[in-house]
């Protein structure tokens, strides 16, 4: 396995190196909305003489930025792709080789990570250093958000993979794909932290997977939660990645037995 | 000019009998956009939890310039946008040749002879919002400043297009413009705060190069009686000086059009 991993890898660096520019201006995306929540929030912070609900100026900077670093880390595009894939046939040859669609997908997902990240630590640190950020960051957050970003990120991917199989019974992905997007939106954390949202809405974060993917590392890896607190979130990652993964192998079981190719 | 009018008709009512084939489409996009603009307004209530102001804005002025934002993205996105990408499948094809064939100004067949009519509802939904944000407003808009806000809307949409002619106007020497397109998107998401929220390097790229910031914010200033009509007369003045130069750029780019064959 870890041989076919590194040939999959090779292949898709190769690949990947074709679309520098592309590569850099979907970047700029990722930067852009944390960026304009940041400014939004360090206003209000400054209108309050300083600081909301506990957070200062200075830690809505560090929030965002570790956000931005978080959300890139664990983003995933499939649930975009595959509705296209099928559309076009383009999935039965895939279907045809011995390894899962999915290994793929996995190979690609990363290797558009890798080789964006230089660029946007760069740009991370230059915002870090215009809104003079402060972290709370204790070697233990250091060390827990490790298991955190991969569960996030396992999480988010398999998240986009049960959307993609809707793909299998609907012809509007798309409708799905922007309430998801809006849902996580809201409840992720992205338009503020938790925290500062009325209780009724944070019950919800909690309940639904979006906090854990882009809020709970965040979160973590800034400092902004106690150890016990870390653990629970990062057990809670584990039972949401647990039901994704499920409903992941049911969905696409049922869907490849009722698939046929467009054309076919 | 009349004429001009009643081309444009006959281009949106085509446009119309051609979406019109894909009714349940429409109801689709509808439920896309009220979730979008929905939970954009929901963003904001969040933040206005906790403070009464942002910036000096004030909450219905905050409403009026989210509605000000889906006006001018959706207007943009309704009209503009698959104009031009049309022209540049032209320019690349080389079949921009039967537009410049016709008898009337070419800038104007290129610029808004196709139409997105699914991207109505934007529209209509900007005004929405815009307008629940006006009534909260209530007394204090007076006719002086309505005035203003009409005049700096349409400067912020001629501002918009003649940034996108000038982009698109590149694709004559250029084959891969959708990069700098992608960009413009890209920007164009910080178009829903006010501009004099934002640090230094992201205010002057919002209102200069991509003027979308300065596109949403400068209406909504006007209707908050936060400018005048001096201000109003140099944005003015700004927006017929750029939509100058973009035409002139745009006539540059098309002598230097050669055709499919040639």
């Amino acid at each position: 396995m870890i041989r076919i991993y590194r040939q999959l890898f090779t292949a898709q660096f190769q690949a990947a190196a074709q679309y520098r520019i592309q590569f850099l201006l979907w970047m700029l995306f990722s930067v852009i909305r944390p960026t304009i929540f940041m400014a939004a929030w360090v206003a209000v912070a400054a209108a309050q003489g300083g600081s909301v609900g506990g957070y200062s100026v200075a830690d809505f900077a560090g929030y965002y930025i570790v956000m931005t670093l978080v959300g890139h880390l664990t983003a995933a595009w499939n649930s975009f792709e595959f509705e296209f894939e099928i559309r076009q046939g383009r999935l039965s040859p895939k279907l045809l080789r011995p390894l899962h669609p999915l290994h793929y997908a996995i190979v690609e997902n990363q290797v558009f990570k890798f080789s964006t990240l230089p660029p946007l630590a760069i740009v991370l640190a230059i915002l870090a250093l215009t809104f003079q950020v402060h972290f709370a960051t204790e070697w233990w957050h250091v060390v827990l958000f490790v298991p955190a970003i991969v569960l996030a990120w396992a999480l988010s991917f398999m998240l986009g993979w049960v959307v993609a199989t809707a793909a299998f019974w609907l012809q509007r992905v798309q409708t799905v794909n922007t309430l998801l997007q809006r849902t996580s939106f809201i409840f992720a954390g992205q338009i503020a932290p938790i925290a500062l949202m009325p209780a009724a809405l944070q019950a919800i974060c909690y309940a639904l997977p979006f906090y854990y993917i882009l809020g709970v590392p965040t979160e973590i890896l800034r400092g902004g939660v106690s150890f016990e607190r870390a653990v629970a979130l990062i057990v809670g990652q584990a039972i949401w990645l647990g039901v994704c993964w499920a409903a992941f192998l049911v969905a696409w079981r049922r869907g490849l037995r009722q698939f046929s190719a467009v054309g076919a | 000019m009349i004429r001009y009018l009643r081309m444009f008709r006959m281009f949106a009512l085509s446009e119309l009998q051609f979406e019109l084939e894909y009714r349940l489409n429409f109801i689709f996009v509808l439920l896309e956009m009220v979730l979008v603009v929905g939970t954009s307004v929901g963003a904001v209530l969040i933040m206005f939890a906790h403070t009464t102001n942002l910036n000096g804005w004030t909450l219905p002025q905050m409403l009026v310039l989210i509605g000000v934002f889906y006006l001018i993205q959706g207007g943009n996105a309704l009209l503009f946008e698959p104009s031009f990408q049309r022209l540049m499948e032209h320019v690349r094809l080389g079949t921009l040749d039967y537009h410049l064939l016709k008898p009337v100004n070419t800038q104007f067949i290129v610029s808004v002879r196709h139409m997105r009519v699914v991207r109505i509802p934007d529209v209509l939904l900007g005004f929405i919002v815009m307008g629940v944000g006006l009534a909260q407003l209530g007394a204090r808009v007076g006719p002086l400043d309505a005035l203003l806000f009409a005049l700096a809307l349409l400067c912020g949409l001629a501002l918009v297009y003649s940034l996108l002619l000038v982009l698109v106007t590149l694709s004559f020497w250029f084959v891969r413009v959708e990069n700098l397109l992608t960009i413009f998107w890209a920007f164009t998401d910080a178009g829903r705060f006010p501009v004099d929220l934002y640090p230094g390097w992201l205010r002057f790229t919002l209102s200069t190069v991509v003027p979308i910031g300065i596109a949403v914010t400068a209406p909504s200033q006007a209707i908050a009686s936060k400018i005048g009509p001096v201000e109003v007369a140099l944005l003015a003045a700004g927006t017929v000086v750029a939509f100058t130069v973009a035409s002139a750029f745009w006539r540059l780019g098309l002598r230097n059009y050669t055709g499919a064959s040639a």
